[in-house]
């Protein structure tokens, strides 16, 4: 991308801001007199609620909310349905009323005077549980509540003929987002206008504003939500919570602003969590190892009910199974099963570090079988023409895997070698990401002193929207940086848009930016009519000047080729990640600095997935995880170096060529780290975590 | 998380603290610890009685051979003490992977001490160091060896209207070395496991840390090496009585590099 300011890599001009303190998130909204909520949660996994008793005289108590309340006046949260396949209406209730189906689930809210009292009250609720049987794993539940299946071709017949049949099984353990900031929201509600507010942190402002409508049975043109500074999300905070429902809803009916500002244990227990799902997957080959055919049956572990997005990371990752190879022939099954924990979500990934993980680890299994070298497997069977319609029904539209491919290879320096102390191994691993679709919006108005002002419908809460869409509008408008400033976030101020997730928001949120600096400067040239005249004198000559955009386009597709080296100690068990390599292709590139910095925090959480983390729930389905006591995650110590390169092929798709940048770095690290530790491990498979303790033992399973 | 409510003091002098120890009363030192106790409601006094201001006891000395350390010294002014450094590398090595900075700005000595995870460096280290415990009540005094002071996972002999207000550790036998490893998930965190090692000598004082309910003092590694064996051998029984298998291979391993570390 040529431009003065886009394709260059320029620093987020947002840190000065946010280094300075000068940011107002959730929780520094302190409204006076305002009802601070604590929730009683369920501590058992599954359990009857034979009844709730509120004590009475509760210090400092306003009220106490419990699902009886509700009734009539929310209803449970909506549910996306997926394309093709089915999902069963069991949303999530704002609170349980007879039965909790996960250890950490809302019951009871309390409304008093401050946080403590609050939580001193809920302490003093008294619910009666019977408890019930837990479902803790999605192969012992007999609830689909996700279901999608597709065959293409003669799969039987292929299989049957193929002369190599390689399965492999895989599991990816459930992850806890941790975004920085957990989450929280606001609600007052003026009773003369009918308007209720909600400052909630969230992704963007849409799918709450959304999700409150529906929930609360209102007209979206009487809800203002307002998203304030957001400290992290990771998927987390798309889908609307629960428990903002309930702020919302107590608003209404207490007269009251209410504030819930959750603290860590909650966000752990109670915030959707990311994977928990199992794959078998068998790959038919011909004599040049060839893939001709795929068969993949994936277990997705959802938890107790469907939050609204929770059905999409399954979907997606049975949608991308056949990856970057050319596979004709497939059959691709996902079964999403009700568990009695907290529901799953989109996690940084969102189904595609899933399917990279089961189908790249796969293919080195094959590899391993074939006697064939993991790269020359996989550059055998690459895609390499585009458009391309895969056997699973998506269209990729751009790309060069086989360039990504070479590229980490040529910067990966790859080892494999053993001694006493130490084994060491190479691992690649390739991916394909959905990313865009759907609508975004933007609005370009110039102000009276010259300068732009535009309003996206795609809001940051990390990603530096204000310095690569500044970049953006500014070189169409061919005016300087800080001429542009931005505006998120707020839905009476933004149009009505879609929002920031799946890696869409240069592609899709760019896109709209673009066309509506473009109209704009339509207007201005008709006003100058030919006349040579500065933006102000544009300005003083016809006040008020905007124009709008909605771009849309079909999925684009990103993608790219990491490699890993890595040791593990043969004393210890201890893996330690030496170097690893992240060559994307998300087409063209706005700000490479910021595009590399996605990378590299990719990677972080992608090799944290691999080292340290997992969502432990024991025998009873509590949860083990609830501090950062037994929930870990990397710190810088722990970073191996991360050589990013990026290769770009524009996306026909949009006036950019942009695709995603946000997730590669999450989606394509543990397919790469796990074939890594395999190489190292002379083709022992283990899933993720791979802590000290599972890597000593298949060490010394590898070495008898 | 918020705390359950406490009533809370601030006694500006050991004798003014004293007597308001006793039954369902805690001691903020740092705080590092009990706070989040406090905050997850795990930890519920009625009384908190905060030593901060008694500005008696944060000292670190040296006394007729022996380090004093009262018990409210920062982490951070044992890291730092030339003293310490000195004649005590062990603790300066350890200390220093004790959580992150910040906490260590916070977090006493004694509190650490008190604390009694056992997981923690300094317990493992003053093990290792043959420490003593002083304990001071509005009536007595009284001081313990490791053996005595540490009886189980943040559990010690210290009785409730007691406060630990010095470690006191001894001169340390001439030309003796010292190591301490340790074994963690990620920088900072808590560790799996470690090793803390002084060896001179004749001499041997050897502790293990997230080997057992205590922090483990390794007689049986300490004799032999006294006899003159090597850190392999005697890091094998240093770790020996570890039950699960992998902690006990990486319980020896530790083991056998802080040997390592501190042989002459």
């Amino acid at each position: 991308l040529t431009g003065r300011l886009a394709g260059r890599p320029l620093r987020r001009r947002e840190d000065e801001r946010i280094l300075r303190g000068r940011t107002r998130y959730l929780d520094d909204i302190d409204p006076p007199g305002a009802a601070h909520v604590a929730f009683v949660r369920s501590p058992f996994a599954h359990a009857r609620i034979n009844g709730i008793e509120v004590p009475d005289g509760l210090e400092g108590v306003f009220a106490v909310i419990t699902a009886a309340d509700l009734e009539g006046r929310v209803s449970d949260l909506p549910v996306q349905g997926i394309d093709g396949g089915e999902v069963s209406a069991e949303g999530h209730p704002v609170l349980a009323g007879e039965e909790v189906r996960y250890a950490g689930q809302p019951v009871a809210a309390v409304l008093a005077e401050s946080r403590p009292a609050a939580e001193d009250a809920a302490e003093r609720v008294d619910v009666d549980y019977d408890p019930l049987e837990p479902v803790l794993d999605a192969r012992g539940s007999d609830v689909d509540m996700a279901h999608w299946h597709k065959v293409s071709g003669d799969v039987d017949g292929v299989f049957e003929s193929a002369e190599h049949v390689v399965r492999a099984r895989h599991a990816l353990p459930r992850l806890a987002p941790v975004p920085m900031e957990p989450r929280g929201a606001i609600a007052s509600y003026d009773e003369p206008d009918d308007m209720l507010t909600v400052w909630v942190s969230a992704q963007d402002s849409h799918r709450q504003l959304a999700g409150l409508a529906q929930v609360l049975g209102r007209t979206e043109d009487s809800i203002h939500v307002i998203v304030p500074d957001v400290g992290g999300a990771f998927g987390s905070k798309g889908a609307p919570a629960p428990e903002t429902m309930l702020v919302a809803a107590a608003a209404m009916t207490s007269g009251r602003t209410v504030k819930w500002a959750e603290d860590r244990e909650e966000n752990f227990v109670a915030s959707y969590q990311g994977r928990g799902v199992e794959a078998e997957v068998e790959l038919a080959l011909d004599g040049d190892a060839t893939m001709l055919a795929l068969r993949a049956r994936i277990w997705a572990d959802l938890g107790g009910y469907l939050m609204p997005t929770t059905a999409i990371p399954g979907h997606t990752t049975a949608m991308l199974m056949c990856g970057v190879y050319d596979i004709r022939v497939a059959d691709v099954e996902l079964v999403g099963r009700r568990t009695n924990k907290v529901p799953t979500g989109p996690y940084r990934g969102a189904g595609r570090p899933e399917a990279a993980y089961f189908l790249e680890c796969t293919v080195d299994v094959a590899a391993r079988e074939l006697r064939i070298d993991p790269l020359e497997i996989r550059r055998r069977n690459l895609i390499r023409e585009f458009p391309y319609e895969t056997a699973l029904g998506w269209t990729y539209d751009s790309g060069d895997y086989a360039r990504c491919l070479d590229t980490a290879e040529e910067l990966v320096n790859r080892e494999r070698h053993s001694d006493e102390v130490r084994v060491v191994g190479t691992g690649f691993g390739m991916y394909v990401e959905r990313a865009g679709g759907m609508f975004e919006t933007a609005d370009a108005e110039l102000l009276p002193n010259g300068k732009l002002l535009v309003r996206s419908g795609s809001s940051p809460h990390g990603q530096g929207h204000d310095t690569t869409f500044a970049q953006l509008a500014a070189d169409r408008l061919g005016v300087e940086l800080e001429d542009v400033e931005l505006r998120f976030g707020d839905s009476k101020e933004v149009p009505r848009g879609v929002g920031t997730f799946a890696s869409r928001s240069v592609a899709m949120g760019g896109s709209a930016v673009v066309q509506a600096v473009d109209a704009l400067k339509e207007k201005c040239a008709a006003i100058a009519a030919g006349r040579t005249m500065s933006l102000r004198e544009v300005a003083e000559a016809e006040p008020g000047i905007r124009a709008s955009a909605r771009f849309s386009s079909d999925l684009v597709f990103s993608s790219g080729a990491y490699g890993a080296v890595i040791e593990i100690e043969r004393a210890t068990g201890r893996l330690r990640g030496l170097r690893l390599v992240a060559v994307d292709d998300a087409g063209t590139i706005v700000n490479p600095l910021l595009a590399e910095g996605q990378v590299i925090g990719g990677s972080a959480q992608g090799l944290g997935q691999c080292l340290v983390e997992e969502a432990v729930y024991d025998e009873e389905g509590n949860p083990t995880f609830a501090s950062f006591v037994g929930y870990s995650l990397l710190t810088a110590a722990e970073m191996p170096p991360v050589l990013a390169a990026f290769v770009e092929s524009p996306s026909p798709l949009n006036p950019l060529g942009a695709k995603g940048i946000g997730e590669g770095g999450a989606i394509g690290t543990p397919a790469a780290v796990a074939n890594a530790v395999s190489d190292a491990l002379g083709g022992v498979r283990i899933d993720p975590p791979f802590t000290d303790a599972k890597l000593w033992r298949a060490l010394r399973e590898a070495d008898t | 998380v918020k705390p359950a409510r406490f009533d809370y003091c601030a006694p500006a002098s050991l004798d003014e603290a004293l007597p308001l120890l006793g039954l369902e009363t805690a001691v903020l030192a740092g705080g590092q610890s009990l706070v989040p106790l406090l905050n997850l409601r795990l930890a519920r006094p009625e009384l908190v009685v905060d030593v901060n201001g008694i500005a008696e006891l944060d000292y670190i000395r040296a006394d007729e051979g022996a380090l004093r350390i009262g018990a409210l010294t920062r982490q951070v002014a044992l890291e730092r003490s030339e003293l310490v450094l000195r004649r005590w590398p062990l603790l300066h090595k350890a200390v220093r992977l004790v959580g992150h900075p910040q906490i260590r700005t916070r977090g006493t000595v004694g509190g650490s001490v008190a604390h009694a995870d056992p997981a923690a460096e300094l317990p493992a280290a003053l093990i290792a160091l043959g420490a003593r415990f002083h304990l001071r009540s509005s009536g007595d005094a009284r001081a313990l060896a490791a053996s005595e002071f540490f009886l189980g996972p943040l559990y010690t002999a210290r009785e409730e209207d007691e406060l630990l207000v010095e470690v006191e550790v001894p001169e340390q036998p001439e030309g003796a070395g010292s190591g301490f490893v340790e074994h963690a998930r990620t920088h900072g965190d808590f560790a799996t496991a470690g090793a803390a090692a002084v060896i001179a000598a004749g001499h041997a004082g050897i502790a293990l840390l997230g080997a057992g309910p205590v922090p483990v003092r390794a007689e049986a590694a300490e004799r032999a090496l006294a006899d003159g064996a090597a850190a392999t051998e005697a890091a094998a029984l240093a770790a020996q009585d570890v039950e699960d298998e992998h902690r006990r291979a990486l319980c020896t391993e530790l083991a056998r590099r802080a040997i390592q570390e501190a042989m002459p």
